[in-house]
């Protein structure tokens, strides 16, 4: 996917000004999330599972090289073909050989981030394929040409309304057909492809090392139906991914479903161990692509590697009052929100990712909603710095935070800015900072008298 | 060189003079006081139907379809349905591995056969009570040769990507019965 | 006990009589109060944008200023945090640095965690009271009961708010960088503000991006820096 990360304030501006709606269904929604997973959290020790959790991510990453190459065994004796990818294209090639030897002509595909990133769907598409996003959110989404603006919920921006003008449009269901009989078309529709489909596609929640375990988390099934319906099944597997243990999923499954939906489980779990046996349903070849795409320089950032244990599990989106306001699309990645704005930088560059990590008022909410305890608010600051350090902040920033440290630096010079403030003028590269201030907030009014005036009079009156 | 090597050699020169992270153990949990009752809870609060059974209340749960889906593992007593196609089928019926209670999931493996657990609008799973589980942990840690796919089911298919309305069966059975077998 | 009063420069310029409040209810307490006359910002507003070289200097300034303090109290969440937290960050293996983050506190906390007064008096009688809790005294501080204790004890309602723990959008920087977002974030939190006589919080910073979106969409509620209401409720 081709980043458009840079144009975050313009596009976050504009979609506050253009489509207010949007506002209003992505604050219901996350809102709404975020209460159950108050809840979820509330109903078990959930420091410790916090802690655990970071505990054996910081384990998987720190010994990544041994994990990676155990699962590489596990998945080939249970009869997996394990590719691995470095770039989109690489994963392309592992694609275009198996759709050409099995002469697919159409692929079902269930929810992954992962797939995103790499182009899955453009590729397929130019080869002939039919692709089905399966996942309903994420199905709406491609009939509209949309990508997803959140990781759980890939359609939370839109409101019945507008998902009944798209139905109605191209399946001539009535203007005020019900959620119940939306979904059901959609049923009908995605029904036919999961029976025809030579090709299914997924991400993965986890893969288990010690088993070679796939695990896939979801509540309407289609991942099931995709993973075992078409006689292929393609799986692309971030490298960190791995889980040590198979009795890690413990932990993992629930926690992940806690924090993403207020869930005890996910209504679906699927943990693959490989094609079907003999006589058996399912498919008769498996693939695990295992991708870096950025990640092993992620992993060597003695900072951001930290992002390398997000679940993705949507939680920090939901805690972000700034992702609130405009859902997703504004911050042009595959990944938004808090965890976007620290990943994004080290998947892309941060020349390209450049302003999201100031998406944020550093108000700490993502933190707390965090399973792994990825510090986001600590490595906002450190992009931000690195930004800054980089030349990649805006000169009138630059020239902004220089006046205002000469200013500071000096409690005369402060002391004439103080006045300034009450009618003298001010440095003029303050100004563009003033202006952006006043425009909603009405005009500064300062005390009639700082502090460190009325001090000597309190000083004095004791 | 390969990306396999590439990307391995990334690996390790990123965790050169890397402080190593220990693993931790796996905690160690109290049993569940009684899982029986906590599995029906959870499996109602999950917008499943739970019901403890002996096996004539467990038939008499079949009585009123026309026909079913039958895993591979339903013993005969419950196959008291004409057989469909699992694509036509208006029930599906399995026999599940194992439950767990504090989850309030079945599971069902892939040997059992796939499209009856999937593909009728409505699945009834059958569990002995013997192997109804505490907890998720203990579960995992007592199995023993990962079927091809194992599945954990803990309700009906649901989605909410439609302005935010639950709706149920999206794709998979709307309708999830399971039964306890005592 | 003898305390120097970091005013910080948001509260200086914007909320004095929060300043004069602070001192009268120290003083009331039979704290001394110092004010170190060297005194500026903190340099956090460069700090969160990534200017950290010119946060530096604020800093270490900072540190000398109040270097001969028993304890630092500041009326403002952000900047007690930013000496707190982010100073030993700021400055790795300054000694004084981790010296001044044990000693600073933000007011109520320091009311409450040090001095162990939990009532102040009566003076709040029946005050309907909003209370926006700044997202660094909650997060970063942890401080979350005191100032509802000491509003609660002095007789003052504290109104149920939906959004209460909600970032305002005030974020420094960041209500200029992304005003649109920043003003959208305000508007949300005062739609749903309850029907208070007054708007309080620990920092200048979130009442001055309130109080100002608040003229501007003609709401006439007063604003009101906890250090000043503390004083009320002392004073009467």
């Amino acid at each position: 996917m081709r980043a458009k990360a840079k144009l975050y304030p313009k596009e976050a501006a504009r979609l506050l000004r253009e489509k207010p709606g949007v506002r209003e269904a992505v604050t219901g929604a996350t809102l709404h999330f975020e209460r159950n997973r108050l809840k979820a959290y509330a109903e078990v020790p959930i420091e410790e599972w916090r802690e655990r959790a970071k505990a054996v991510k910081d384990h998987v990453l720190t010994h990544l090289d041994h994990y990676l190459e155990l699962a590489e065994r596990r998945l080939r004796e249970n009869g997996v073909q394990v590719h691995w990818a470095e770039t989109p294209e690489d994963a392309h090639r592992v694609l275009r050989e198996v759709v050409h030897r099995r002469g697919v002509k159409r692929a079902v595909k269930a929810k992954s981030m992962l797939t995103e990133e790499l182009g899955v769907n453009p590729l397929l598409e130019s080869l002939g394929v039919e692709v089905y996003e399966t996942d309903l959110g994420e199905y709406l989404i491609q009939l509209l040409g949309e990508p997803p603006s959140h990781i759980v919920g890939p359609a939370i921006h839109l409101s019945l309304g507008e998902i009944q003008k798209l139905f109605h449009a191209r399946f001539g269901t009535p203007l005020d057909a019900s959620p119940e009989a939306l979904a059901q078309v959609a049923r009908r529709v995605l029904r036919e492809a999961f029976l025809s489909a030579e090709l299914g596609l997924s991400g993965a929640n986890f893969l288990v090392a010690e088993t070679g375990t796939l695990a896939l988390m979801e509540n309407e099934g289609n991942i099931r139906l995709s993973t075992s319906l078409p006689k292929v099944h393609v799986a692309f597997v971030g490298i960190e991914k791995l889980l040590p243990r198979f009795a890690d999923l413990a932990l993992f499954l629930p926690l992940t479903a806690r924090a993403a939906t207020g869930q005890r489980l996910a209504t679906f779990v699927s943990l693959i161990q490989g094609p079907a046996r003999e006589g058996e349903e399912g498919p008769e070849e498996v693939h695990v692509v295992l991708v870096d795409h950025g990640r092993t320089a992620l992993l060597h950032d003695l900072e951001a590697w930290e992002t390398l244990r997000c679940l993705r599990c949507g939680a920090c989106l939901n805690a972000c009052p700034v992702y609130r306001q405009t859902g997703g699309h504004p911050y042009g990645y595959v990944y938004s929100g808090p965890i976007g704005a620290v990943l994004d930088p080290g998947l892309l560059t941060l020349e390209e990712a450049y302003p999201l990590p100031y998406a944020s008022t550093l108000c700490g909410a993502c933190y707390e909603a965090c399973p792994v305890k990825i510090p986001i608010p600590r490595l906002l600051l450190t992009w931000r710095h690195r930004a800054a350090e980089e030349g990649l902040t805006p000169s009138w920033e630059h020239g902004a935070m220089r006046a205002f440290r000469k200013v500071m630096e000096s409690p005369a010079l402060y002391r004439l800015f103080s006045k300034g403030l009450r009618g003298l003028p001010l440095p003029q590269d303050l100004l563009p900072l003033l202006k952006a201030w006043t425009e909603g907030r009405g005009p500064l009014r300062p005390s009639p008298k700082p502090f460190h005036e009325l001090w000597k009079e309190v000083a004095d009156g004791r | 060189m390969d990306a396999r090597t590439r990307i391995l050699a990334r690996v390790r020169r990123a965790l050169r003079e890397r402080p190593k992270a220990l693993l931790p153990e796996h905690p160690h949990l109290l049993p569940k006081e009684d899982p029986l009752a906590l599995f029906l809870d959870r499996l109602r609060e999950n917008g499943a139907e739970g019901h403890l059974l002996d096996e004539e209340g467990a038939r008499a749960l079949l009585q009123g379809f026309p026909g079913a889906a039958f895993g591979r593992g339903v013993p005969e007593a419950f196959r008291l349905l004409p057989e469909l196609p699992p694509e036509e089928a208006p029930l599906g019926v399995s026999w599940a591995l194992f439950a767990v209670a504090e989850t309030g999931s079945v599971a069902l493996s892939g040997e059992d056969g796939r499209k009856a657990q999937l593909l009728p609008p409505t699945h009834l799973v059958l569990v002995e009570a013997k192997r109804v589980y505490g907890t998720l942990l203990e579960a995992l840690q007592d199995l023993n040769g990962l079927p091809s796919a194992l599945g954990l089911h803990s309700g009906p298919s649901k989605s909410a990507d439609i302005g935010q309305v639950m709706v149920k069966g999206v794709h998979g059975p709307g309708r999830l019965i399971v039964a306890v077998l005592l | 006990m003898r305390v120097a009063l970091f005013i910080t420069c948001l509260a200086d310029q914007f909320y004095a009589e929060a300043g004069v409040a602070a001192v009268r209810l120290l003083r009331a307490l039979g704290v001394e109060v110092d004010f170190p006359e060297g005194q500026t910002c903190c340099g956090q507003p460069a700090f969160n944008a990534g200017h950290w070289d010119e946060a530096r200097p604020l800093a270490k300034r900072t540190l000398e200023v109040f270097e001969e303090a028993e304890y630092v109290v500041l009326p403002s969440g952000s900047c007690a945090s930013m000496v707190k937290n982010h100073y030993p960050e700021l400055l790795p293996g300054n000694r004084e640095a981790l010296a001044m983050a044990e000693k600073t506190y933000e007011l109520s906390q320091f009311l409450v965690r040090v001095l162990g007064v939990e009532k102040l008096g009566e003076g709040l009688k029946g005050r309907k009271v909003a209370y926006h809790h700044g997202c660094h005294a909650l997060r970063e501080l942890g401080v979350r009961e005191e100032p509802l204790l000491l509003l609660q004890n002095a007789g003052a309602e504290v109104l149920p708010w939906e959004a209460w723990e909600e970032c305002c959008g005030f974020g420094g920087l960041f209500s200029v960088k992304l005003p649109e977002v920043s003003l959208a974030m305000a508007d949300r939190k005062l739609a749903t503000l309850p029907e208070a006589e007054v708007l309080t919080s620990t920092d200048a910073g979130c009442l001055l991006h309130l109080s100002g979106r608040m003229g501007k969409k003609g709401l006439g509620l007063r604003v009101a820096p906890l250090a000043t209401l503390l004083w009320e409720a002392y004073a009467g």
